[in-house]
């Protein structure tokens, strides 16, 4: 019984009435004499506080003995009641109704006290090991609906076992889509080689595998409660098996589907795209070539114009695949240098600005901007997408602002249009690649610019987002964490 | 006539830089190998090398250690956007600047000027720069802008001297941090980024449209305003 071993759910038959053990015979013998000697100053007035006595003694025997205690005591009792009040004291007498009838109270409390008491103790004990295989199946189910990793839940699920079902060592060895996956816990500092159990993990007419469970040396095996409480836990490690491998089908399906929707797009857009601007190319070219034709001045000029412009275009394009490509080969590793997101700003509007000539681009920097850890041409990218974007879903004559600040631990730069704005619906799609929103469906862009700004905020462990600019239109944000601060020295003016 | 030699494996390049440069008055050698590069420079000591940095045989950046071992001819690289780091490579070896590619002629052409105008002697000994309203009166150590005087402090007045000093050539942040602060320095680009802020701001230069320090993200600063007479 002192084994930390029988505690627990192990326990799941207590014997209704313990046997009489030497603390109950101990109580027996001396919660009786201790009434016989208490009754003695009282005997004078007659016997009735002596029978009061002795029937506490007997329900305190009962209570804190069981059952066996309780009726030694009341044996106890009825031999001494008449010795110390028969007729001629100090004498054995049973010739009297009286005292048989005593000693038949006496036995008749002890009874239903120790029944009662036994009753109590089963229910109590009945109470703890529903609560500890409530708790067990619990613990259980809730790793399972986790969604961790198989392995990591099979590990959890026999380590779990070991202590509540007194185990010396627990092991699963199942087989999940061709996968064979196994775990193994052991009890430290018991003997092996005690009875065994082996359950199987099964879910409808799926065999995952088998439980087996070991208990230590010597040990008697598991009872059949035990047995039902460990399939119930095994049929729950199967169920969340199953799901876990259903799961990673749906995943893979979708991934799929992923793909080869992503693949289509691509191609319908990379056609799309390249072959428009190298048309013009040609066509502006060829005429260009062409002598059988002399072009005015200002002719030749607009055509020189549109090569230039396509040529730009493809080579943004190019960019922008370019950098997808990576993103998808998870090649996208940013080479990052200390950088204020400041500067680059400063640098992307330069150069865009002339080209954005329909809307005006207005820059709000911050006084102090702390220094970032980047890679200054992605943030230039990200930062290039982010305004042709806004400048795209202008209206003609729009402003678009470009605003830096400067948080504790981040800096975050917003780029904010009085376009249309995003639908709710379409903030998590506008950054997946060849997504174009669908309330403007003839949309100049690549579709890229978005999933490529995205991917490189990532990247930086920064953060990519798009809200309503207030008053219309949509403002795109994103936030990179600041790593090193340095405040330059301080100097006075010469 | 000024002799430019262009470094560069792509065929379509050299004839396009050859026309071009031609057009506009240059006389141009071309050739495809680094090793060639290396001795184009030291036999045809030209005006200006244009190379490019994806060469077949050798690194471009190595093609500009040997040509410094014996020259101080301008070189200005081509590389393409994704090279950044080749880009500071290739300026700390001694390149003069960089475009990238694809580039447009009247950037190259601009780019090469400049380039060429430092060479020519007496262009940084020169006491006195004007360029427009702005003064830097380099043995007085004395700014001045529309005939105001702008106090600038010790730092500041340095950055200054490193870019005016060096007009159109790309300093890389390692080379001006080491050029002002001293040879501890290179990596403190949060000092140098504050430092040009502030310079910007009291010489009157907008940094979206800028007249006289022109930023390269992750690269450097560029002196471009031309000295006036």
């Amino acid at each position: 019984m002192s084994s930390a071993m029988d505690r627990g759910v192990s326990e799941v038959e207590p014997r209704r009435f313990r046997g009489l053990s030497a603390r109950g015979a101990f109580i027996a013998v001396v919660a009786p004499a201790a009434a016989g000697v208490a009754s003695i100053p009282l005997a004078r007035n007659g016997p009735a506080a002596a029978i009061a006595l002795f029937l506490l003694a007997i329900v305190i025997a009962a209570v804190a003995g069981g059952l066996w205690a309780g009726l030694l005591a009341a044996v106890l009792s009825s031999i001494a009641l008449p010795f110390l009040y028969g007729a001629p004291r100090f004498r054995l007498r049973f010739d009297g109704t009286e005292e048989i009838l005593t000693g038949l109270v006496f036995l008749t409390v002890a009874l239903v006290v120790g029944i009662l008491v036994g009753g109590a103790a089963e229910e109590r004990a009945r109470a703890g090991r529903r609560e500890r295989e409530a708790r067990l199946l619990g613990h259980l189910s809730s790793r399972f609906v986790s969604g961790d990793v198989p392995d990591r839940v099979l590990d959890d699920f026999v380590r779990v076992l070991l202590e509540p079902f007194g185990l010396v060592s627990a092991e699963v060895l199942v087989e999940v889509d061709g996968t064979q996956m196994n775990a193994r816990a052991e009890q430290p500092g018991l003997t092996p080689g005690g009875p065994d159990t082996v359950v199987p993990l099964v879910v409808g007419p799926v065999s995952f595998g088998t439980l087996r469970v070991e208990r230590p040396a010597g040990r008697r095996p598991l009872g059949p409660h035990e047995q039902l409480l460990l399939e119930a836990a095994s049929k729950q490690a199967a169920a969340a098996l199953d799901r876990a491998r259903l799961d990673a089908r749906a995943r893979l399906a979708q991934l799929d589907a992923e793909t080869n929707q992503l693949r289509a797009a691509m191609f319908s857009s990379v056609t799309h795209d390249f072959r428009t601007p190298l048309a013009s190319i040609k066509a502006g070219v060829t005429s260009l070539l062409d002598r059988s034709v002399e072009h005015e001045p200002d002719q030749e000029r607009e055509l020189l114009t549109t090569i230039l412009e396509e040529t730009d275009r493809l080579n943004r394009l190019v960019g922008n695949i370019l950098d997808l490509a990576r993103i998808r080969a998870g090649a996208l590793i940013p080479t990052r240098h200390e950088a204020g997101l400041d500067e680059i700003a400063e640098v992307v509007v330069a150069r865009l600005a002339p080209r954005l000539d329909d809307v005006a681009v207005v820059l709000d920097i911050d006084e102090i901007v702390p220094s970032v850890a980047v890679d200054e041409m992605q943030l230039d990218q990200v930062m290039t997408n982010l305004l042709e974007n806004a400048a795209r879903h202008s209206p003609v004559g729009g402003e678009v602002h470009l605003s830096i600040a400067a948080a504790k631990d981040r800096v975050e730069v917003r780029v904010c249009d009085s376009g249309p704005g995003v639908p709710d619906e379409e903030r998590e799609r506008i950054f997946e690649a060849f997504y174009r929103g669908e309330s403007i469906p003839d949309s100049p862009g690549t579709g890229l610019g978005l999933a490529i700004a995205n991917a490189i905020v990532t990247a930086h462990g920064g953060r990519i987002w798009v809200e309503e600019t207030p008053g219309g239109g949509a403002t795109f944000a994103f936030e990179i964490p600041v790593h090193v601060l340095q405040p330059p020295e301080r100097e006075a003016s010469a | 006539m000024t002799r430019v030699l262009v470094v560069d494996d792509e065929p379509q390049i050299r004839r396009a830089l050859r026309t071009s440069l031609e057009a506009h008055g240059y006389e141009v050698a071309t050739v495809g190998t680094g090793e060639e590069g290396v001795v184009g420079a030291a036999e045809q000591a030209p005006d200006l090398v244009l190379l490019d940095l994806g060469l077949p045989d050798i690194d471009g950046t190595e093609v500009i250690r040997r040509v410094r071992a014996f020259s101080e001819v301008p070189v200005i690289v081509l590389s393409v956007r994704e090279a950044q780091s080749d880009k500071v490579a290739a300026l700390d070896a001694g390149a003069d600047d960089y475009v990238t590619k694809p580039f447009g002629m009247e950037e190259l052409l601009a780019r090469a000027r400049a380039a060429m105008r430092r060479k020519q002697p007496d262009a940084s000994t020169e006491p006195l720069l004007r360029f427009d309203g702005l003064e830097v009166d380099l043995p007085k150590r004395l700014v001045t802008l529309d005939g105001d005087q702008v106090k600038l402090t010790p730092t500041e007045y340095g950055l200054l001297e490193a870019l005016v000093t060096n007009p159109g050539k790309l300093l890389t942040h390692q080379w001006l941090l080491r050029k002002v602060w001293g040879q501890g320095y290179g990596t403190e680009t949060t000092y140098l980024r504050t430092y040009v802020r502030t310079l910007r701001k009291k010489l009157g230069d907008d940094a979206q449209a800028p007249a006289l320090i022109v930023t390269e993200p992750g690269v450097g600063y560029r002196w471009v305003a031309e000295t006036t007479a």
